[in-house]
């Protein structure tokens, strides 16, 4: 099955994706990030408050075998994480582009949000 | 890419991803790695485990030479009969764990992946020094070795052999005939399960036998099991995983195999875990189950009241539990039964508790 791609997100070279939402952006992870991970048991989230920049640490995400780092796509303040995730990880993988986001950033520098591919961009590296 | 089993194609066909693991390129999954764990908990799975070694020990002294280099008195296992045991140096650490069956007049034993050269080379040191009348010979590449697991193992196996399942005991092991191909038949596993292991050889017999496994086993629904899976019902039942719980040179004392010292017998080894045993001052494997949240993972250190005591051996998030389990080496006389640790992840404290093996009592399925 093809990984879904959708047109009205960006995305990253490290499989994260954007939408943004004026001063602020949702941040999650592709369908193509979580079927490599497969089953996800545990999402370590920041705190809301925290400032972050683009190409740190964001979260760090598990599945039974492995851990993996995701990073930051864009610089800014940490809002709001899903709290969700705490008790049911598992909806990254069922629904990683809506009940599966994982933070909401208010963006400290919007030009970021250019460099960023576009859904064309992202499909070429899948 | 590594080695790869007899069986890799058939496994692409049945849609594995794979891994590396000890220079061998072997699936880690086939469909989700939860699915397989709970498919063996509840059903049967069945695994390709080539990447395990096999040698023949044969001579007179063939008996004598295990004895020697294990901590186990091999005469007392009869012809049939296999048993759990472990290589030891000089200094009591342990160099593989392993099970030797005794088929016939010869003991074949099962080194772990990789470790097929050292420990026959370290079992034909000992032949010389000792002047044993054995022989060693590594036959790993012509064997492929399915494990079939699960409740419903004995069941699907039974319609594909002309041994009776329900008269090999636990641990016995028997020549038998699967799908018309001859092989050698244990009754054991790594996954704390009503199971079988399967020596076949040649590895056209093994094609054989897997595909018809999969065949019958189809209307209980038989899974292809992967490597991810194998590691995490092992660690649910405590069982030691060599490059993991030996990192680093560990005596069975340190690893929790008390149970499988046999000390009526003279080994190398013996004086040193003699002396260990004596002395009482050593870091014990000790299971740990999480009740804060956070998955452990090898290598975290558990601290206790703000003081490093230990280091995770093994860890991961159990599939039949859903909380964080570790086995871990902790410091002798801190903690005992019921404790509170804390095991420190990514720089954070996460609560587990100091609990009894195994995480996953025995027929955990009839109680779900």
């Amino acid at each position: 099955m093809a990984d879904e791609v959708r047109e009205d997100l960006k995305y990253t070279e490290t499989h994260e994706w954007v939408e943004v939402k004026g001063k602020t952006a949702i941040v999650g992870i592709t369908d193509h990030a979580q079927s490599e991970l497969t089953d996800i048991v545990f999402a370590e989230l920041p705190e809301a408050g925290k400032e972050i920049t683009k190409g740190d640490e964001l979260c760090v995400v598990e599945s039974v075998k492995s851990v993996s780092e995701i990073y930051a796509p864009i610089s800014g303040t940490i809002k709001k994480v899903n709290e969700n995730l705490e008790d049911t990880p598992e909806i990254i993988n069922d629904d990683p582009y809506d009940d599966g986001w994982l933070v909401e950033i208010e963006l400290s520098n919007k030009d970021e949000v250019d460099a960023l591919l576009d859904a064309d961009a992202y499909k070429k590296l899948l | 890419m590594g080695i790869t089993s007899p069986l890799h194609e058939l496994h692409e066909e049945l849609g594995a991803t794979f891994t590396e693991f000890a220079g061998f390129t072997m699936p880690v999954q086939f469909s989700s790695i939860k699915d397989e764990h709970l498919c063996v908990r509840k059903g049967v799975g069945i695994f390709d485990v080539s990447h395990m070694s096999n040698v023949w020990i044969s001579g007179k002294d063939a008996a004598a030479l295990l004895s020697k280099t294990t901590i186990e008195d091999a005469s007392r296992f009869g012809s049939g009969k296999s048993q759990y045991t472990a290589l030891t140096k000089e200094d009591g650490t342990v160099i593989d764990d392993t099970i030797f069956m005794h088929v016939d007049d010869k003991y074949m034993i099962i080194p772990n992946a990789g470790m097929a050269e050292p420990v026959t080379n370290w079992l034909k040191k000992q032949v010389d020094a000792f002047g044993f009348d054995a022989q060693v010979e590594n036959v790993s590449r012509d064997y492929t070795i399915i494990a079939v697991q699960g409740p419903l193992s004995q069941k699907i196996l039974q319609k594909v052999t002309d041994v009776d399942l329900s008269k090999v005991g636990f641990f016995a092991c028997t020549h038998a005939t699967i799908a018309g191909k001859k092989c050698i038949l244990s009754h054991t596993g790594y996954t704390g399960e009503l199971g079988f292991e399967l020596q076949v050889n040649p590895a056209e017999n093994a094609k054989v036998i897997f595909e018809e496994l999969m065949k019958v086993g189809k209307e209980v629904n038989i899974k292809p099991i992967g490597l991810g899976a194998r590691d995490t019902l092992r660690l649910e039942k405590c069982f030691l995983l060599a490059g993991n719980e030996f990192e680093g040179g560990r005596t069975p004392l340190e690893a929790n195999l008390s149970w499988a010292m046999h000390w009526d017998h003279d080994f190398i080894g013996k004086e040193a875990l003699l002396k260990q045993k004596e002395n009482g001052d050593y870091q014990r494997l000790t299971c740990l189950q999480c009740t804060g949240r956070g998955i452990p993972r090898h290598g975290m250190k558990v601290e206790h009241s703000g003081k490093e005591i230990g280091v995770v051996s093994s860890g991961s998030m159990s599939p039949c539990l859903k909380t964080g389990i570790a086995m871990a080496y902790l410091d002798p006389g801190v903690v005992s039964l019921g404790d509170t640790v804390d095991i420190m992840i990514r720089g954070k404290s996460s609560e587990a508790e100091v609990v009894k093996p195994p995480f996953v009592k025995k027929d955990w399925a009839k109680t779900q």
